[in-house]
């Protein structure tokens, strides 16, 4: 949280997750350029611009893919939240290496001819027409295009200038970056290999994504959050004894909204469950010092009004809610962002 | 680990109790994958076609008749050690660029070349040095030169640009190759055709379009892939030509 711009917010956790991140790609980088040309022994060598070529293309796959992988993993199991924290420094990070790759092969492949190389990019293969053959550098310059629009808007200030929704909505082109790679090196790459050592890799991670995030949503679904009923403009959310303290019971409103009644203090208040930094799910948080806490950035607010503590600016909206019996109940429409609510006590 | 029961973890708190050792384990196996990645993908990389640039061969000064098919040809009439007489050797220009521009004064004249040389067992393309020093016309007759005509023959393989085949780019074909392979193709560098099976006993051959034109834009789309196609061979010296039968021109299934 902040109330100013900083280029990063540094604490100790994004240090050690950088240095961890970094350390990953280090290894890959210095494996696959100074260790790997030992262990061919090819009597005459790949080309080096070419060998630097394949070493930042697959390190950028493979980042790519343990990208997509933190988000149905968080959601799976909350252990790897950590993850996700930093997620954007490593894809900034995804895209350096990517724009090394595409140097290498603008300036080896494309140089050297009479032409302008951004020019011969576009022009030198044109057989659009045909899958064999393709020009792969299409999908390659689209997941780039795509990687570099995420690396620049993805600082905060992006997101409070596009408002969440759409800033999220934006970076799920990460998605359409990632289908562009798989076909880029499905199309290229692996139409020339003997050795299918990589096509078995490559393969194997694409298979992941798409399996992790099936799994995921499986979950989800078998343990998201229900949908709850609604009677006279109130939606019926659950005994108000079974909420823990400090924690919150999510329930999916019929408008599509999702609604966290947290216990405080022995009393019940309502939130909206999309914090406003991320659309994190406030209600998988805690109460930290009398202050929802995100679980994806640690965003806070006040559970009684929605705002977050000065000097912060942040508001959610939040919900008037009321006892029936032991049945907590929510009104279905939300209070405009940081409306003070009363709490109402947990019956004993 | 249930919801519940999982510590919580706040990015600009300290790690909680109990998730330390769960992150330390996802650290070492984050760096331990991408480690593993880098030797098993860097380390089984295909061997490049066994062929290259012999700067170590110094350079190399011929004499002999220009042809041009139109790619041009030196058919060698004075030689050294590395090239005898009788050897015929493509020529390319720096970078993706032919000499056509260049050698077209001296068709069917005496020409001195000089440049370096690329191998692929042997030697069959020479890269000249700049403006006049890499060709020039030279003094005598030019002898006449025979020119073989072997038929019309249908035959499978892969349209690369020479000069990358011949060593320049490691690997210098396939279809990651294509657009390099067209860019060079565009640029005049001598078109060959490889083929799967030894023909005349030569597993390449240099290509052109029909009645002594270029590679036809047609071709471009199939450069680099398994195709069949039809066209007149012909012997020059011991480098063969193959006069493209350009509709003829198909992708080999599978």
């Amino acid at each position: 949280m902040s109330v100013k711009y900083v280029p990063v917010q540094w604490n100790r956790s994004k240090w050690v997750y950088d240095g961890i991140m970094l350390a990953a790609v280090v290894a890959f980088l210095y494996l696959f350029l100074y260790v790997t040309p030992e262990l061919l022994s090819h009597e005459n060598p790949i080309n080096p611009q070419v060998h630097n070529a394949r070493a930042f293309g697959a390190c950028a796959f493979l980042m790519l893919t343990v990208i997509l992988w933190i988000g149905p993993l968080a959601r799976i199991d909350r252990r790897f939240l950590p993850l996700l924290y930093n997620r954007r420094h490593f894809g900034v990070m995804t895209t350096f290496v990517a724009i090394t790759h595409a140097g290498y092969i603008l300036n080896w492949y494309f140089a050297f001819s009479s032409s302008d190389k951004y020019a011969a990019l576009l022009f030198a293969n044109t057989s659009y027409g045909q899958l064999a053959g393709f020009p792969f550098e299409a999908f390659g310059i689209f997941a780039l295009v795509c990687l570099v629009i995420l690396a620049v808007t993805s600082h905060d200030f992006w997101l409070k200038f596009l408002t969440p929704p759409v800033w999220k909505a934006l970076h799920a082109l990460i998605y359409f970056a990632y289908v562009a790679v798989v076909a880029h090196v499905a199309l290229g790459i692996m139409q020339d290999q003997q050795n299918h050592t990589f096509t078995v890799i490559f393969i194997g991670g694409a298979l992941s994504v798409a399996g992790l995030h099936a799994w995921a949503a499986w979950h989800e679904d078998r343990n998201g959050d229900r949908l709850g009923t609604e009677e006279g403009g109130w939606v019926d959310i659950c005994d108000a004894r079974k909420i823990e303290e400090g924690r919150a019971h999510i329930k999916v409103l019929p408008n599509g909204e999702r609604v966290a009644v947290f216990r405080h203090e022995g009393k019940l208040s309502a939130i909206s469950n999309a914090c406003a930094h991320q659309n994190g799910p406030l209600g998988e948080g805690r109460i930290i010092d009398c202050l929802v806490t995100c679980p994806w950035h640690g965003f806070q607010y006040d559970v009684r009004t929605g705002r977050s503590p000065a000097p912060f600016t942040e508001m959610v909206p939040t919900y008037t809610l009321r006892l029936s019996g032991n049945r907590v109940q929510v009104q279905v429409e939300a209070n405009p962002p940081g409306t003070p609510v009363d709490p109402v006590e947990v019956p004993a | 680990m249930s919801r519940k029961e999982t510590p919580f973890f706040v990015g600009y708190l300290p790690l909680p109790r109990g998730l330390g050792g769960f992150v330390a384990l996802v650290s070492v196996a984050l760096v331990a994958l991408f480690a593993a990645a880098a030797l098993l993908i860097g380390g089984t990389q295909d061997a490049p076609q066994d062929a290259a640039f012999r700067f170590d061969y110094g350079r190399q000064t011929v004499t002999g008749v220009v042809e041009l098919t139109p790619y041009p040809l030196l058919r060698v009439t004075e030689g050294n050690d590395l090239i005898p007489p009788g050897k015929t050797l493509m020529m390319t220009a720096a970078g993706k660029s032919g000499v056509d521009m260049r050698a077209m004064g001296l068709e069917g004249k005496l020409a001195q070349v000089s440049g370096v040389v690329l191998e692929r067992g042997t030697i069959d393309m020479i890269q000249l040095r700049g403006g006049r020093r890499g060709i020039q016309a030279a003094e005598g007759e030019a002898p006449a030169m025979q020119t073989e005509p072997l038929g019309r023959w249908r035959l499978a393989g892969e349209i690369c640009d020479g000069k990358c085949l011949y060593g320049a780019m490691r690997p210098g074909r396939g279809l990651a190759h294509k657009a390099c392979a067209n860019l060079c193709i565009i640029g005049d560098v001598p078109p060959v055709f490889v083929t799967t099976q030894p023909v005349e006993g030569q597993d390449f051959m240099l290509i052109t379009g029909p009645d002594g034109t270029r590679l036809p834009k047609e071709a471009y789309d199939f450069v680099g892939q398994f195709v069949t196609l039809e066209g007149d061979l012909e012997r020059r010296g011991d480098v063969l030509v193959l006069r493209l039968d350009t509709p003829t021109i198909a992708l080999v299934d599978g």
